[in-house]
């Protein structure tokens, strides 16, 4: 009740002020009149009656403004005030204000920009139901994970194993499985290749997506005779369909498969692991992949039951895969099972970049809000006697804090509203530099921007960068003695905790500055030495493209070997090109593909056979990758016919691993996947070649030949003469003179598949931003030291030109002004150097081939950091001496 | 008249309360009732006086009217509101131990 009242008288009192005026007049004028009657009661004349009266009262608007002040209203009247006047003052001042907007808007912008694109990568939850209790798992080999880094490789597993997951776990509501795919896709229309995901049934109910348009999978759509269905992405459906709602239902061709067409997925839908996938069809499993269970393949995810929680799963499926083990020590003897929230494997990758960058953008606000601190507060100085005259009369300190808060305050806020138009646009360009491929495995960031979240983020660093910069100059200035500043009125030199503060606050600027240096040096020199890492092989001139051979026309390995002469026979002819070969997996993409084997002569216990990865090449493909040979030969076409005895060449890396300190040539391995495998000689040993990526080790891998083991999708290497991009056109309309039925899928660069890598992007996009930043920083430091030497030369002009008058020499005048800057750049450049002996750690994981503490880049930076504080004090020193003694003396 | 004696601190908010907890009373009249009964001793200054009313007004101990004097002039009445009461007893009990406990010390040295 009381406080009901209470809000209701402070109401009357802020919006019928006039009623509370007029009343406190009236009431006052009652006590005066009481007063007088007393008065002249007592005797006295009228006249003088009335001034004892007045005396009593004091001075009448005093006492309003206490009885004003009980009224709790005038703290919202004085902010009205303090802000208009606030906005005059600033309006008087425009290069100041300016200045500090800027600064600010840079400031709150960068922020923003990088806090948006945080917010959809690690803040905003993914667009499932419930998506804290979605799960990945996958089966890792003991040998493999001696690193114990998860990488996509390491996501999974075997069609039996996830059966038989799914039928003993008790902690998952459901286990889903998916594997990447892609078709051709023919009619209406150009044919044209489409990325795609075969998916088990259940994969949409585990997520908790809804298809938009018609149905979900239905059970039993997996067996290998089910119906063949697909369903569409929104973007899919609307940019190769029209979005005409009768697609649903309608057949496409999807290879040599009629596929009717069952649903549409929610706009916003997306699955990161398969980023780019359009199409979703049910996974039809063969009997060969439905029984072999060394076959890891399946990427698995899980919903948890309800009541479950991670951990139990984790020691659910601990236990089941102990199990298995048991059951088939062959297959999973060695295996491992790993889990994680499906979150970390979809963010894990981004979350150290991102939050290194963020931390960066933090320091170029806090930067920022040193400079704009340091601005305020010479601009305080200034305005002493200002503040002098109106302490004396009569505003208190809260008055005059509060007004100084106010004007930080119109400030940040114009910042805010320039920097929110530099966070749009700059969210957009840090977008648009992930490269596509990039983007792919990243969708959710692709609708990064303004959402409430981040105006949200916006006030609070508006509030906070208000706060920080304006607080300590408004304090500052506050405490100052106004008697003082009133008396010295010529000369306005600021307070030696004023200069204290202010050096404090450049020497935190440099600092701050030389940490964003170290952190972008390192970057680009990671950057550097990725991109200067030799992947082992020739990178330049080189087209890589894959073509998918439709069981319907080449039934058998000879149709495929076929096509692969007949083809390759016509491209070599091609004007600008120098030569073709075919691999399984293109080299820097990511590896997979492995088989396990045993040495002759070494038997070992079962399930513990080596396991490398496996790659088929042909008979060209190390000359035209100028691969080079260390030992041995290559393959030759007769020598290594598809009749002829079964030969491999193994890499350096895999004879160190495999046969430590023998001679490979003429040993023997067998492949364990089937008994019926024979033993393998080893012809010969090439070098090694960065194969998962620019910064992955070099690890061993086995060739075997093209002509011995065909494939229906194969994958093409071409060295061209020119661009590779030029010999597209020709390879096509080659291709389509082979067999017009046939397209050629994904035409890449080797060079555009390094620069669109994930290694690279690693390192390039921090590089870029980390730079920027620094940049930015180095700037506002230079410019916030430029301005407190400048500041302090003018204050000491008199000095100088009695220094002068006394015969100093230019050349001491100026060791005097350097000697102030250099003092400040030393001190923050250590206090920096401390700093980034700390932080550069947590970037670790970003840097290659470079250490957090690497020397040559904190002495370039430091270098650099003092020729620019060099140039910044030198300025100002300049106009020091050419001060005229005598008017140096005048002026004050 | 000399200086007035200076008022314990607080205990201004006390003096209005008890004067107005019988009948409301105006600013000036609340004034004159606390010079009377305490005899001259206590004089309130205008200055103190109307913010200190405004004060218990805002934290609703008490409540103003405007109604007519005995002369037929209007002024504004304070009231002591239920609150107020409560508060002021509180207040009361608080003063009572103080100032036995200072008399018992002022006497016993």
């Amino acid at each position: 009740m009381r406080v009901l009242k209470k809000i209701r008288l402070r109401f009357r009192s802020l919006f019928r002020r006039g009623t509370v005026e007029s009343e406190m007049q009236a009431e006052l004028v009652f006590h005066l009149d009481q007063q007088i009657e007393e008065n002249l009661a007592s005797g006295m004349p009228p006249g003088e009656a009335r001034e004892a009266a007045l005396r009593t009262i004091g001075t009448v608007s005093q006492f309003h403004e206490e009885c004003r002040d009980m009224r709790r209203v005038n703290f919202i009247e004085n902010l009205w005030q303090d802000l208009r006047f606030g906005i005059r003052l600033l309006r008087q001042s425009p290069t100041f204000t300016v200045v500090a907007v800027l600064t600010v808007a840079l400031g709150i912008g960068a922020n923003t920009a990088i806090f948006s694109v945080v917010y959809a990568a690690l803040l905003r939850p993914l667009p499932y139901a419930e998506p804290d209790r979605l799960i990945t798992l996958g089966e890792v080999r003991r040998q493999e994970d001696s690193s114990g880094q998860l990488t996509s490789a390491s996501w999974v597993a075997s069609y039996p194993d996830f059966r038989d997951w799914r039928q003993q776990s008790k902690a998952f509501a459901s286990l889903a499985g998916f594997d990447p795919d892609g078709f051709t896709l023919r009619g209406a229309g150009e044919p044209e290749s489409v990325p795609a995901v075969e998916v088990t049934p259940n994969f949409f109910h585990t997520l908790g997506v809804q298809p938009f348009l018609g149905r979900d999978f239905a059970p039993g759509e997996d067996q290998p005779s089910g119906p063949h269905v697909a369903i569409l992405t929104y973007g899919f459906w609307k940019s190769r369909f029209g979005g005409d709602p009768h697609v649903i239902g309608r057949s496409i061709q999807l290879d040599s498969n009629s596929v009717t067409i069952a649903g549409i997925l929610p706009p916003d839908f997306e699955f990161a692991p398969r980023g780019n996938g359009q199409i979703w069809v049910p996974l039809h499993i063969s009997n060969g992949l439905a029984s072999r269970r060394n076959l890891r393949w399946m990427r698995v995810i899980g919903r948890l039951a309800p009541g479950s929680t991670p951990a139990q799963a984790a020691k659910e499926m601990e236990l089941i895969g102990s199990h298995l083990a048991a059951e088939y020590p062959q297959e999973n003897g060695s295996l491992r099972l790993v889990i994680a929230p499906l979150r970390d494997r979809i963010v894990g990758m981004l979350q150290p970049l991102l939050l290194v960058l963020f931390g960066a953008v933090g320091f170029v606000l806090l930067i920022a809000c040193a400079n704009v601190a340091n601005l305020l507060m010479a601009r305080a100085t200034r305005r002493r006697r200002e503040f002098a005259v109106r302490t004396a009369l009569g505003a208190g300190r809260r008055r005059l804090i509060s007004q100084l808060l106010s004007e930080s305050v119109i400030l940040a806020a114009c910042g805010a509203a320039l920097g929110l138009l530099l966070a749009r646009s700059g969210t957009v360009l840090l977008i648009a530099a992930i490269p596509e491929a990039m983007l792919n495995t990243m969708p959710f960031l692709r609708d990064a921007g303004v959402n409430p979240m981040v105006l949200a983020f916006l006030l609070c660093a508006t509030i906070i960068t208000a706060v920080a910069f304006g607080i300590t100059p408004a304090f500052e200035a506050s405490t100052r003695d106004a008697a003082g500043a009133l008396k010295d009125e010529a000369r306005s030199s600021a307070g030696r905790t004023s200069t204290r503060l202010r050096h404090a606050l450049v020497i935190t600027e440099i600092a701050f500055s030389l940490v964003l240096l170290v952190g972008a040096g390192l970057m680009v020199k990671s950057l550097t030495a990725l991109l200067n890492r030799n992947p082992g092989f020739d990178t330049r001139r080189l087209l890589t493209f894959s073509v998918f051979l439709p069981d319907a026309s080449y039934p058998k390995d000879p149709d495929a070997i076929r096509f692969n002469r007949e083809f390759s026979d016509r491209v070599r002819v091609l004007p600008g090109v120098a030569g073709i070969a075919t691999i399984s997996i293109i080299p820097l993409t990511g590896g997979g593909n492995t088989i396990r084997f045993v040495n002759e002569g070494r038997p070992v216990p079962t399930g513990q056979e080596s396991e490398s990865s496996i790659r088929n090449i042909s008979a060209g493909y190390f000359s035209l990758m100028g691969i080079p040979l260390v030992q041995g030969r290559f393959f030759n076409d007769s020598a290594d016919a598809a009749t002829a005895p079964q030969h491999i060449i193994v890499n350096q890396a895999w004879a160190k691993r495999y046969l430590p300190g023998e001679d490979p040539i003429g040993k023997r391995i067998r492949f364990t996947f089937s008994p019926k495998q024979t033993f393998r000689e080893i012809v010969g040993v090439v070098g090694n070649i960065a194969d998962a990526g620019l910064d992955s080790p070099e690890e061993p891998i086995l060739f075997v030949p093209y002509l011995q083991g065909p494939d229906s999708f194969i994958t093409y290497v071409v060295r061209t003469l020119g661009d590779p991009a030029n010999s597209i056109g020709a390879l096509r309309s080659t291709l389509r003179s082979t067999d017009p039925q046939l397209i050629m899928i994904q035409p890449t660069a080797m060079e555009q598949i390094i620069s669109q890598s994930q290694s690279v992007f690693l390192r390039r996009y921090p590089s870029v931003l980390i730079g920027s930043f620094a940049v930015l920083a180095l700037i506002l430091a230079a410019v916030g030291l430029y301005g407190l030497i400048s500041y302090s030369v003018s204050q000491h002009m008199r000095e100088l030109g009695i220094r002068i008058a006394l015969g100093a020499q230019p050349s001491d005048v100026i060791r005097l002004v350097l000697g102030e800057g250099a003092r400040l750049a030393l001190i923050g450049l250590g206090a920096g150097i401390l700093a980034a002996l700390g932080l550069t750690q947590l970037m670790r994981s970003l840097l290659y081939g470079v250490s957090p503490l690497d020397p040559l880049t904190f002495a370039t930076v430091a270098g650099l950091l003092l020729l620019v504080a060099f140039v910044a004090c030198y300025i100002p020193a300049r106009r020091a001496i050419r001060t005229d003694p005598i008017a140096a003396l005048r002026c004050q | 008249m000399g200086k007035p004696t200076d008022l314990v601190q607080g205990t201004l908010d006390l003096l209005i309360l008890k004067t107005i907890s019988l009948e409301p009373k105006h600013g000036w009249a609340i004034a004159k009732r606390i010079q009377q009964v305490s005899r001259d001793a206590l004089q309130i200054q205008q200055g103190s006086l109307y913010p200190a009313l405004h004060r218990l007004e805002q934290q609703g101990w008490i409540e103003a009217e405007w109604r007519p004097t005995e002369t037929g002039r209007m002024a504004k009445f304070y009231s002591l509101t239920r609150a107020g009461r409560r508060h002021m007893k509180q207040e009361l009990t608080t003063w009572n131990r103080l100032s036995e406990a200072i008399n018992l010390v002022v006497q016993e040295i």
